[in-house]
This record gives structure tokens, sequence and C-alpha cells, in this order.
């Protein structure tokens, strides 16, 4: 396309939200507004069982969702010092720590929060046949804190 | 102990060149470095980026990776490194706050990590992952939302595991929560785990990552016998198979790995090929894309403020990109792995949504045989499957109609140019393939239909006479055989697009074999009308008509014409076709694909291969006109 061999579309509005957590206690202790894409692989789509970040409206409509993966981790590893050793896993004194994620954050969003969501029913108990099938049994999503959003 | 103990110097840029706010950025933050000592650091982060640059998949994909380095002083050099977990008992103050001994065991290397984003956040605001390198020969790291290692040999290898946690969602593999010998971790719990690298799914058919697993490779590959311990045998199959392998995600059994060996599962092993496809899908998608020149683009839009795009890269890779209203456009990424016949023009990806929150795929594989994928809001894309045992052409298109959310049939070309069709139904799954009332079609003709009603398909194709044919099929009266529709002359492979602009319409378009644009049509009053040249317009050779109406009183087509460029034309009720217009000086790939969609009925979204082999959007709205065209990538 030689007319236009540069262009790009402009990128869309999102926000870098650094939280900090201790126990079920998490506090949003840094907000800014970031020239940074957010893939899809970053944008949820299926609510799959974690912890997620929303970008809501006034009327507390969800408008993206992004997966916090280092959210409220309940265990650390710990790595062998010679090659061939086994990396083991072991359960912090205290579940305390910081987490980020950037998120698109439309115009109308106005607050965020931190979510978590259940697992849905298992992809074994779909119906048989079910390649093309409804899936029954929704995940469920419990929100954790909403904070503003506090961008310029 | 705290940000007092020191102070940021300065941000290097220490390898690539991808725009920043399109990039893997990665920063690499000093810890433990006095004012005399920052060039250790950063000779250490040159072995870090030797050693990530070096690591598949990261090695395929530096173009779109940028590594940072953050200068950070330091008081004193080193991290704390506390009696009580058998060290030196060493306390310094550094900005970071560092220490080896988390939780008494000295290898477990923490700091503060709201200090380490939030530095990264000041000096690199598009960061993706953040490392933190201490300044000590002493072994240690950890993982998490900010990676820490030492300058101890190898420990950049827990930099890059940690990284598949924290940037690309991937599970550990291995075995046992604690070496082996814990109590509790015999039997995985129920459910299945949401990342993509294991299973407790021991079915074939329906594993997450079957499009990878041979046929002949044994499923489970290696069950383990005693599920009171690890595992500790050799892989029983060359290494690089992927299979089903038991023993992952911290139980001895009941969960499953892609391969024998992974980095998720220790370290100094490469990353196995479902977590190196993962990584691609994460990084791949800021990069703009590649096309085959003529393989179609599939889009659909399964609520007005949302559009799917499927299409084929030049190497054969099935991918698809999406565009949302509230997030833009989200980046390319590989559909499970799938690779499209590359015969004729390509097979592409065609996509139907059956209701809002379902997608269904299919293309003809390298195989030559139907492949199947699915995606649901509730569950994530599901992988490819075979739809019986037709053996296609190679590069033919597989047509679907969805007459009503529970049902698809679908239509493609034998290998010997027989046209087949199949259906599936909610009540009784896929049906056997079936020759279609004895239709042959012409070399590289596809098979096209309209669904005018829920219980009525009409289908075309070119026949072996290069002639336009029909067949109909009537939930009542069952297949009725094909009857040519007027005498015009096509290229073999021309497609026969079709409209329905409401129940009782049909409006067909097609190439005659010099290369004119053809219309006619059908309607219950009338009958059949005459081919007619639309407008004088010429296509290039083997480039479809697109056809869509925004309303039923209105047509819109798109074609690559003879010079290659993007054309339009329109008809309106009660006027004449418009003469052609070539869409904001767009130019495509010589017999190229132009996809159009109307969302809503004053929008148009368009798609095509541009002339560089990169492909390209606009757009046209009703109250702005048409748009520029734009590299489709993410944004």
């Amino acid at each position: 396309m030689p007319s236009n061999e540069n262009n790009q579309a402009s990128t869309t509005r999102a926000a870098r939200l650094i939280f900090e957590y201790e126990g079920a206690q998490v506090r949003l202790v840094s907000q800014q507004l970031v020239d940074m894409v957010v893939t899809g692989f970053d944008i949820a789509r299926a609510h799959q069982a974690g912890v997620y970040v929303d970008a809501r409206d006034a009327d507390g409509m969800t408008l993206t969702r992004v997966p916090a993966r280092d959210a409220f981790a309940t265990s650390t590893e710990i790595f062998p010092e010679r090659a061939g050793d086994a990396i083991v896993r072991v359960d912090p004194a205290k579940v305390k720590g910081a987490f980020t994620v950037v998120i698109p954050v439309p115009q109308a969003a106005n607050r965020v929060a931190v979510v978590r969501v259940a697992p849905a029913q298992p992809e074994t108990q779909l119906p048989a046949g079910g390649a093309t099938s409804r899936v029954v049994g929704a995940p469920e999503a419990t929100d954790l804190a909403t904070f503003p959003l506090k961008l310029n | 102990m705290s940000t007092a103990d020191g102070a940021v110097i300065g941000t290097t840029q220490i390898a690539g060149s991808a725009p920043r706010n399109r990039a893997f950025n990665v920063v690499l933050l000093a810890e433990g470095f006095t004012a005399a000592q920052q060039n250790d650091f950063n000779n250490s982060c040159t072995t870090f980026v030797n050693a990530f640059r070096t690591t598949p998949p990261f090695d395929d994909l530096s173009a779109a990776i940028n590594i940072f380095r953050v200068n950070v002083r330091s008081t004193d050099a080193g991290a704390d490194d506390p009696a009580a977990a058998g060290g030196t008992g060493a306390m310094v103050k550094t900005y970071f706050d560092a220490s080896f001994g988390g939780n008494n065991i000295r290898r477990l290397l923490l700091c503060n990590t709201t200090t380490a984003l939030q530095v990264a956040a000041a000096q690199v605001p598009e960061f993706t992952v953040v490392l933190v390198v201490v300044n000590s020969t002493i072994y240690g790291g950890s993982g998490g939302s900010v990676g820490t290692y030492s300058l101890a040999d190898g420990a950049t290898e827990i930099a890059i595991h940690e990284m598949g946690h924290t940037a690309f969602g991937l599970a550990d593999e291995y075995p046992y929560y604690a070496g082996g010998n814990e109590t509790g971790h015999d039997h995985h719990p129920a459910g299945e785990p949401s990342e993509p690298n294991v299973t407790t799914n021991s079915n074939r058919n329906t594993l997450k990552w079957r499009w990878t697993v041979a046929s002949t490779t044994a499923i489970p590959t290696m069950a383990n016998p005693d599920c009171s311990q690890v595992d500790g045998r050799p892989s029983p199959v060359p290494v690089g198979t992927v299979g089903l392998f038991e023993g992952a995600h911290y139980y001895h059994c009941g969960a499953y790995r892609p391969e024998y060996d992974c980095k998720m599962r220790a370290l100094s092993v490469p990353f196995c090929r479902i977590c190196r496809q993962v990584i691609w899908n994460r990084i791949g998608p800021l990069a703009t894309l590649p096309a085959r020149a003529r393989t179609p683009i599939s889009v659909i839009a399964r609520f007005p403020e949302h559009l799917d795009v499927f299409a084929v890269t030049n190497d054969g890779r099935t991918v698809s990109n999406w565009w949302d209203q509230s997030s833009g456009w989200a980046g390319w990424f590989n559909l499970m792995g799938g690779i499209a016949s590359p015969g004729g023009p390509g097979s592409p990806v065609t996509a139907v949504h059956r209701y809002a929150g379902h997608i269904d795929l299919f293309t003809v594989g390298t195989d030559n045989r139907v492949w199947s994928a699915w995606w649901n809001a509730a569950n994530g894309w599901h992988s490819w499957f075979q739809i019986g045992d037709l053996v296609c052409r190679p590069g033919s298109i597989v047509n679907v109609v969805s007459r009503y959310s529970d049902h698809l049939d679908l239509f493609t070309t034998a290998s010997d140019g027989r046209t087949m069709s199949t259906w599936w139904d909610v009540r009784t799954g896929w049906a056997a393939w079936f020759h279609v009332q004895g239709g042959i079609a012409a070399a590289g003709a596809p098979v096209t239909a309209v669904a005018r009603y829920p219980f009525h398909l009409d289908l075309f194709t070119v026949g072996t006479d290069n002639r336009v044919w029909s067949c109909w099929w009537d939930e009542r009266s069952g297949w009725h055989g094909w009857f040519p529709i007027g005498n015009l002359g096509c290229r073999p492979d021309s497609t026969i697009t079709v409209v329905s602009r409401f129940p009782d319409q049909l409006d067909l378009f097609t190439t005659a074999s010099d290369g004119r644009i053809m219309s006619t049509w059908w309607n219950a009053r009338g009958g059949w009308g005459n081919w007619f040249q639309i407008a004088g317009g010429l296509a290039s050779s083997g480039s479809p008509i697109t056809a869509i109406a925004r309303y039923s009183g209105h047509l819109d087509l798109f074609v690559i014409g003879t010079d290659n460029r993007v054309y339009s034309t329109w008809w309106h009720e009660g006027q004449n076709w418009a003469g052609w217009f070539n869409v904001s000086g767009g130019v495509g790939m010589p017999g190229g694909q132009v996809a159009a969609i109307s969302r809503v009925a004053d929008h148009i979204d368009l798609f095509t291969v541009g002339s560089d082999g990169l492909i390209y959007s606009t757009w046209w709205d009703g109250a702005t006109g048409w748009a520029g065209w734009f590299a489709l990538g993410v944004t």
C-alpha cells in the first residue's frame, strides 16, 4: 500500500496502574497515562479464573479487563544452584507485594476495580458433541476493591 | 535500607529499536551497585541481553523487543545476607532493599517490589517486564511481578523462567511443590488449570494442545506408575515430542505437561513448543503482519462495536486480530498453531458467529483436510479438530452458512472437483460429507452459499464448462439439481459472490473470462435476469468481487482492478451503478481480495493485502467519508 506505507492507527488511551497488597487488602499506589499498545494477549475476552483489573464507567459497567498475573501470590519459587536440581516453592509468612497492569481506558472510564474470577464449569463437563455448544455455568467475579481514576 | 540509600542515575536502551509504544520492553534495574561499580552493572546487563536474545523463541522475535538498563547507585554494595538463613550476616544500605534469606532460605532473594515498579514506570513508562540485578555472586533470585537475580553463574535463567509467569501467564511444569518429598501433592485437584501449558485433561480429542500432538504419539505419553513420588524415569520419546507427560503444576499425578522437559519445569533447558507458541502470541502481535498475497481475509462483527478478522501469514500460519471500540486493535495472534493449505491462492480461514459469544472457524490444512476451531466467551479458544476425512483441493475455501444458531452448513470442493457439503447440528453433531447433486466445479472454483430463509439454501459455483451453475435445497423438498445461470463464460477459478438484500432477492457478482465485472439477479417475481457488466469494471486476474448490502436498497462492491488499485462502486435503488473509484489511494496485490463488512448501516470496514505484503484496513463513515489506509496491527 505505497500510498500510506508508514501509516499506523493511533494508540488507544491506556493507563499504567501499580497496586500494593498485604493479605486481602489492596491499594492503588500509582496511576499514569502511558502511550503503549495493549495487545489482545492481555485484554481478557474469556473470563478464566484469576485476578483481573477492570476499567469501568460511571454506571459500573466494565469497559476493558486485563489480567493481573502476579497479584496476591501465595507462594514463591526457590531456584537451585546446580542445573538439574529441583525448583521448589515456599509459602511466605505474609502475603504481601505489588503488581502492575497496563489497561486501555476509554474516555468513559472513571474507575478501576480489582476483581477475582472464580473458575467456570470445567471444560470436561461440556455437553457431548459440544465442540460448538453453548457453555452453561458462567464464571463468578467478585470485586476486591474499587478506585477512582484520576488521569490527566 | 531504602531509596534514601542511593539514587537513580539514568536510563540507557541497550538492545532493540522497536517503537517503545509497540514493543516488548524489558527493564533491568541496578541494585547494590555503588557509584563506582556501575560498569559492573552494565556488563551484567550485556550478559543478560546475550542470554535472553539467544533463547528461543526470543531469538526470532527480537524485532519487537527492547531492553533498557536503569543505572541506580546504592550507598553500599551487595544485598543483605542474614546469618539466620545461613548467610554472612551482612546488612547493607541499598536502593531497593534487596535481601537474601527470604523465608529463612538463603537463595530466596527479595527486594522492595513497589519501589522497583515505580522506578521502572518513571524511567520507561512503556515497560513490560522489570528485573532487578543484584550485585552479589551469591546465588539467588525470585519471581513475581518483579524478578530478581544475582550475578552468580546461571542466574539469568531465573529471570527468563520468571518472565514466563509474569509476561506470558505460563504455569510451572514441575511435578512437585517442595522438591518431591512433600505430602499432599500426589494427585492434582479436579478442574482444568487456566494456564495454556498444563492440563488435567487426558482426552486426545479435547486436549488443549492437541494441534501439536502427532497421531502416532501415545496419550498419555508417560504415566506415573507411583503417585506417591515424582516419576524420575527418562523420556520414552525423542526430545521435542509433544504429548502428555504426567506430573506437572506441583503434583505427581493427575496433571500433565506438553513435553518431557521445558524451561518452566527446569532451568537451563529450552521452552517447550507450547510455551514458545504462547510467547510468540504475546510478542508477535506487536509487529505488523506479512500475509499470503491472495488468500482471502474473513471478517465478522459479533456486535456493532467489535470486529474479528482472520487471515493467513506468508508462511501459512492461521492468525486473527480483533478490534473493540473500547480497546482498539488487539494485534495478530496465531490461532492454535494452525497452518493453512498453500495451494492456489491459499486456503483462507472462514468464520461464522452463530451468536454473539461464539465463533466457529474453518480452513483446509496442509494435509488438505477440513479443520475447524471455535471460541466462546466463557472458555476462550478451543483448538483445531478435523471434520471427517474429506480430501480437498489444495487451497480450497470452506464456505459456511449458519441458517440458525444451532446449525452450520459447510461447502467446499473435493480433490477431484466434487462440490461437497456437511452439516453440524447441536442435536446430532457432525454429519458425513456428501456430494451435492453430482456437481463438479472448475479447477479452483469455490462453492458459495446463501440462506435466504432458515429453511432454504442456494449454492453457486463455476462448472467445468466455465459457466455459472446453481442448485438449491429446501427443508420440505430437499436438494434440487444444478442448473446454469445464463451462458456467461467465467475464469475457471472465479468466485460467485452472492448477496440476498431481502429474502426473495439474490444479486450475483463474478468476473468473466476477460476480467469484466459481471452481475445478474434473481427475484421471486421475475426469475433470473441477464448478465451485465457493472460500470465498465475490469478486475485483476483472479480477484473476486466483494459485495455488501448495508440496507435492502443499496449495494457496495469492492475489487482489485487491473492496475492493482482497490476500487469500489455502489448501486442505490432507482439509480444506475456509480462509476468505479479508487478507495483512498489504496493499492493491493494482483488477484487479491478486498474483505468488507458493515457493522452499522452508515459504516464500512475494508481489509486487503497491500502491495508490500502487509494487511491494511480503512473505513468509510457516512459522516466523514473514506479514511486513509493503515497497516493492521495493534493499537
